[in-house]
């Protein structure tokens, strides 16, 4: 599976493919024919890419350009002329904006950080050959398969403060979701719960695939099981373990959905995660220019937060 | 003292149950913390009203199914299961009829701009939505397309046609060149070789990945909020309505609706679990 993801990036060192190369028998085949022969590669692109610039590409460079442009309630959306960095400056000097921007990095790290630490443990579980391991292997896959909406109504039901099925457990009335320094964590919970067997999955299957010997052969030198762990296993799991960083840093950083309907962003913001402040700043306000300069300072951090560990494994990568 | 007169032979065995023992019991505390949430809603769903706000709650009760009854009836709920699978449905076909012919030219031919094509892909992939869904939604209002099934559909195909090239590439990749090549010297062209020969033999690899982009579309609720209205949304979007409605949300139903909602889901997850795991590594489970 990370072989996968990993030839994203050695496929360009990668020599040309061998190409079948026809002899025309062009007298056969009608002229139309030929042509889209000819130029398979372009008929059997073309329609791909034209549909991702036309509804994906173009509308991202327009928010770009969208993002330089002013707008008032009063005028039209084209009315308000060009304004340079003023939305970028207005957003990054308005302290709910930069709250929300510090809470994103800091829930994405932590969600991450969270989500990688616990996969890997219930990896090296899952990959004990015991009976009934297969079943275990795809119940556990249900969490990340629900859908984020119906996930948060669960977990919305589960911590409901007067009824709900973890304050029995717990014995308390505790207020999970309306209280600003539980409800980080209450959501942070919700998506760790519902993303940790995504990484499992993704490191049990890096994990299948490494040969036992050098394991074995650790293991007849005398190193303990936590050396092996630490000196055998983890290097050779690095490479996926990046990779199921990166993806999951991604799609912690756009979280929109359960948080969503968990809190809306409350209370007093302490939820308000960048999607949702974009959101409530396009669509609640209106405020499409504005919205734009938002998402492209978010899209921005993401990258950030991606070059980290990308550097960090570079410098640590082992000779 | 039993212990000590234990026979050697039976200590032997319990020293060698033991760790299969550490082993199932992390297995059974996993399965409770990652499923008992799910079962548990699954329970409040065959509950009537009163026993829902039972406390302590209910462990034992005779199930009843008029919870799925009552949402079935209310009239959003049908029509918003039919938009969701129509726009399911087409973003999947529309995927893969059109993604399809493009991994497998990147994987045969090499051709000017592969890379950048390639690469420019993936990268649209990993950018946060929202950045996206304004100049979308304003480009769809224009065509004045806005609220319309097609606008939707047309959005999850730009999640799922790098997902398509991405896996179905590695997936041709995998196939033997011989079997073209003699087509190609009996004189079948690329478009032949490709939808007689090629396409019968990657069934497996397009059954995963249209699995994978029908959760990916099955599942999204951002786009989905801001490019349909009320006659054309989908049930995580009439979910989400039930679940921000501030009074008068009864948890059987609610609770129904949403079994309603993941059941197909669940199903497929854990039948073409094989299927699947082929092609998480691209991303692709969550939107």
């Amino acid at each position: 599976m990370s072989e996968t993801a990993l030839q994203m990036t050695s496929d360009a060192a990668r020599s040309p493919h061998i190409d079948v190369t026809t002899q025309r028998t062009s007298s056969r085949r009608s002229r139309l024919a030929d042509v889209l022969d000819r130029y398979f590669h372009i008929t059997a692109v073309a329609p791909t890419v034209i549909i991702m610039l036309l509804v994906f590409g173009a509308p991202l460079l327009f928010s770009f350009y969208l993002s330089f442009r002013g707008w008032t309630a009063t005028r039209s959306l084209y009315g308000g002329g060009l304004v340079g960095i003023e939305n970028y400056r207005l957003l990054l000097t308005e302290p709910a904006f930069v709250a929300s921007l510090v809470l994103t990095v800091i829930y994405t790290i932590a969600v991450v950080a969270s989500e990688m630490l616990l996969g890997l443990a219930v990896a090296t579980l899952l990959m004990k050959d015991v009976p009934l391991m297969r079943l275990a292997r795809s119940l556990l896959i249900m969490p990340m398969m629900m859908t984020p909406i119906v996930a948060a109504l669960c977990w919305k039901l589960l911590l409901d403060p007067e009824y709900g099925f973890v304050n029995f457990l717990i014995g308390s009335k505790i207020v999970w979701l309306g209280n600003t320094t539980l409800a980080p964590f209450s959501v942070a919970l919700v998506n760790v719960w519902q993303n940790t067997p995504y990484v499992a999955i993704l490191l049990l299957a890096a994990l299948r695939s490494l040969p036992t010997e050098p394991r074995e052969a650790a293991q007849i030198d005398g190193a303990s099981r936590w050396q092996v762990f630490r000196h055998v296993t983890l290097p050779a799991l690095r490479p996926a373990i990046l990779v199921a960083l990166l993806l999951r840093t991604i799609f912690e950083f756009r979280s929109f959905d359960n948080v969503y309907v968990m809190t809306g962003g409350g209370p007093a913001g302490s939820t308000n995660l960048l999607s949702i402040y974009t959101y409530a700043l396009t669509f609640g306000q209106f405020d499409f220019t504005m919205g734009a300069a938002a998402s492209w300072i978010m899209l921005v951090t993401c990258l950030a937060l991606c070059a980290l560990p990308i550097l960090v494994f570079r410098l640590t990568e082992p000779r | 003292m039993h212990a000590t007169r234990m026979s050697p032979d039976l200590i032997v065995r319990l020293r060698r149950a033991l760790p299969y023992i550490g082993i199932y019991a992390g297995i059974l505390a996993l399965i409770a913390i990652f499923l008992f949430p799910i079962l548990w809603i699954f329970g409040l769903s065959l509950k009537t009203r009163l026993q829902t706000f039972a406390s302590p709650p209910l462990f034992f009760w005779q199930p009843t199914w008029e919870n799925y009854e009552a949402v079935l009836a209310t009239a959003s709920f049908l029509p918003a299961l039919w938009h969701s699978l129509l726009t399911a449905g087409g973003a999947v076909l529309l995927s893969l009829v059109v993604g399809t012919p493009a991994a497998y030219a990147m994987a045969r031919v090499s051709f000017r701009g592969k890379a950048t094509i390639y690469y420019a892909l993936l990268m649209m992939r990993m950018l946060p939505a929202i950045a996206v869904l304004i100049p979308m939604f304003m480009l769809f209002s224009s065509l004045g397309l806005q609220n319309t099934t097609i606008s939707l559909v047309l959005a999850y195909t730009t999640f799922g046609l790098p997902l398509v090239v991405w896996v179905m590439r590695s997936f041709f990749e995998e196939i033997p060149h011989e079997i073209e090549e003699s087509a190609t010297i009996d004189g079948a062209s690329r478009w032949a070789i490709f939808l007689y020969i090629v396409l019968p033999l990657s069934r497996p690899g397009m059954m995963a990945i249209g699995i994978l982009c029908l959760l990916l579309a099955w599942n999204d609720f951002l786009f989905a909020a801001v490019l349909t209205n009320n006659a054309t949304q989908t049930l995580p979007v009439l979910l989400a309505s039930y679940s921000t409605a501030d009074s008068g949300v009864d948890w059987g139903q609610l609770s129904a609706a949403g079994m309603l909602v993941v059941a197909p889901v669940l199903i497929i997850a854990v039948m073409a679990q094989r299927h699947l795991l082929a092609g998480l590594s691209a991303g692709a489970v969550k939107g």
